[in-house]
């Protein structure tokens, strides 16, 4: 059985600039999650899905059919693209309905469809509203709504938590779930691992064009996890917090800030690190004003895995 | 969906939107200058001959003509797919199941018939003003309609070769600029058949002239260096025009990949 989106050994460049280098993937019905730091690729290989770009070497297929000036396949695609754009003068009921429009939907489904999907996204109470004084995240839900108002079977999201509150990122997530319980494919990208995480198991790791690793959660934590952490606490003494750690031997190295106020150490085990500081800092009777996490960030993550 | 209702899809689209923007309000806003230039001649022309009404209109049709048409189709031929491509919005679009080039005619189509509208209105608005004592004369309507029908062939052609400029380049704005208020405006004056290489070249040669009660052919400002071709002839070298530019927009949008600047 064929995949439903098949990319063999895709490139496309920009100039010089490399966007996506010799990547081959299959996806199949389910949610996959493209995760990678901005710039990694992920917004290219869906353009490249969604016939908005011609590959430079290689394929891209959906059931098997290129999708580079195939306007048929897209009665069955949604596409949620990640900028910020709209065509501002209009409310978010016409913009729904004018796009869905290009379906050759009757009126009344077009009215029905529309009504629907603005429901889903509970934006019915604002339908009439221009969309240029939306706030971000329900200009996120109302894309959202245009990539699912005719019932794709193949929902393509960029970015589609970026701009949201907690409470809505939850109601998307919830959304975009529901689709996996249909039996419709869901391809999500975002450079935040717990937004994948907590959407899908399935996840492609992509870094500077590349695949570099793709599987469920767990292995990409391990990887993640084996990846030091560098951790910054920042007190009224941190040499007399860095004396409490000389003999931890979850600590591989630690260093002081410039300002004279800083402790910074790297873990392998950051969970075992804060673990003990809570109690350093409790029996020490050190004041702690602030802790970071430096690196924790997944650019830093895809560095250390591309180096190893 | 055929691609004759894709374009009528894109067509209903863009034509409401188009009516709608701050763009369409400043360009209509600027159709009022001849309405606003009727007014003041009309009050100090009170009671003067028609003949000098009559060459009053003609001073109008220089601005509709080598202005207003040029400057509107500028704007909004280019930015058929450029305000697409700038305004990140061209996701939306191709990502449907419609064809390519109905989406460049559609648009076009909406853009015309928007810029199409606002000029008939400046156009009557102005030229009714101005020829106020003559409302009774049947031959009137004849000529406004004849001035319309050219200032409306003028919108097709120029837009038809902005939506090619905007297709083609990302800059579309400063060349079309420099082709409408530069080369249109110095290459119709040329002598012998050079100036058959400016589409203002063929609407002239459509606009009709009144004839002077001492003989000629009335007034030179839109006649000066002149050398017009055939009405049928005219009307055929438009329509190629726009039909070519049109074809090659459509082409180009197929073919090309659009990317935002990020």
């Amino acid at each position: 059985m064929t995949s439903v989106i098949a990319a063999s050994h895709l490139s496309k460049w920009y100039g010089n600039v490399l966007g996506l280098n010799d990547v081959s993937l299959d996806i199949d019905s389910g949610i996959t999650g493209l995760l990678g730091p901005n710039g990694a690729g992920k917004s290219t290989f869906m353009k490249l899905i969604t016939g908005q770009m011609k590959p430079n070497i290689g394929t891209v297929t959906i059931h098997g059919r290129g999708t580079w000036n195939n306007p048929a396949l897209f009665r069955n695609i949604g596409f949620c693209p990640e900028h910020d754009a709209f065509y501002e003068d209009m409310t978010g009921l016409e913009f729904v309905t004018g796009l869905l429009r290009f379906f050759g939907f009757s009126p009344s489904e077009i009215r029905d469809r529309a009504a629907r999907a603005l429901d889903i996204v509970e934006l019915t109470k604002d339908k009439d509203r221009l969309i240029r004084g939306y706030s971000r995240g329900m200009r996120q839900r109302v894309k959202f709504a245009q990539a699912i108002a005719h019932d794709p079977e193949i929902v393509i999201l960029d970015e589609p938590l970026s701009g949201l509150d907690p409470l809505g990122k939850r109601k998307l997530i919830r959304l975009i779930k529901d689709f996996r319980s249909e039996g419709r494919t869901v391809l999500v990208s975002s450079h935040v691992l717990p937004e994948i995480e907590a959407l899908t198991s399935r996840v492609v790791l992509v870094h500077q064009g590349k695949i570099l690793a793709q599987g469920d959660v767990p292995y990409i934590r391990e990887l993640i996890e084996a990846h030091p952490h560098q951790i910054s606490v920042r007190s009224s003494d941190p040499r007399a917090l860095g004396a409490r750690f000389i003999g931890d031997r979850s600590i591989q190295k630690m260093t002081f800030g410039a300002d004279g106020r800083t402790l910074i150490v790297e873990t392998h085990k950051r969970d075992d690190f804060f673990g003990r500081l809570t109690g350093v800092v409790l029996e020490g009777g050190i004041e702690v004003e602030e802790i970071s996490s430096p690196d924790d960030n997944l650019q830093a993550v895809f560095e250390y895995l591309v180096g190893k | 969906m055929s691609v004759r209702g894709s374009i009528r899809e894109v067509f209903g689209f863009f034509f409401s939107i188009g009516r709608r923007t701050g763009k369409t309000r400043v360009f209509a806003l600027l159709g009022l200058i001849p309405v606003a230039l009727a007014i003041i001649v009309r009050i100090v022309l009170h009671g003067r001959s028609g003949d000098i009404a009559a060459v009053f209109t003609e001073i109008l049709m220089v601005f509709f003509l080598q202005f207003y048409i040029v400057i509107l189709a500028l704007f909004y031929g280019t930015s058929v797919t450029a305000e697409e491509v700038e305004g990140r919005t061209l996701s939306y679009l191709i990502t449907r199941p419609i064809p390519k080039p109905a989406i460049v005619l559609g648009k076009y189509g909406a853009y015309t018939l928007l810029m199409f509208v606002m000029v008939a209105v400046s156009l009557a608005l102005s030229f009714f003003i101005m020829n106020v004592a003559r409302l009774s004369q049947p031959a009137l309507y004849a000529k406004f309609l004849h001035y319309l029908g050219v200032l409306g062939l003028g919108i097709l052609a120029y837009t038809a070769f902005f939506t090619f400029l905007g297709a083609f380049l990302r800059r579309a704005i400063i060349v079309g600029l420099i082709f409408g208020i530069g080369w249109e405006n110095v290459i119709q004056y040329f002598p012998g058949s050079t100036q058959r290489f400016s589409i203002v070249h063929y609407l002239k040669s459509l606009l009709p002239y009144r004839p002077m009660a001492g003989g000629g052919r009335g007034v030179a400002l839109l006649l000066f260096r002149l050398e017009p071709t055939a009405p049928l002839v005219a009307v055929l070298a438009l329509a190629a025009l726009a039909g070519a530019f049109l074809a090659l927009a459509c082409w180009l949008f197929r073919m090309k990949e659009y990317l935002y600047e990020d």
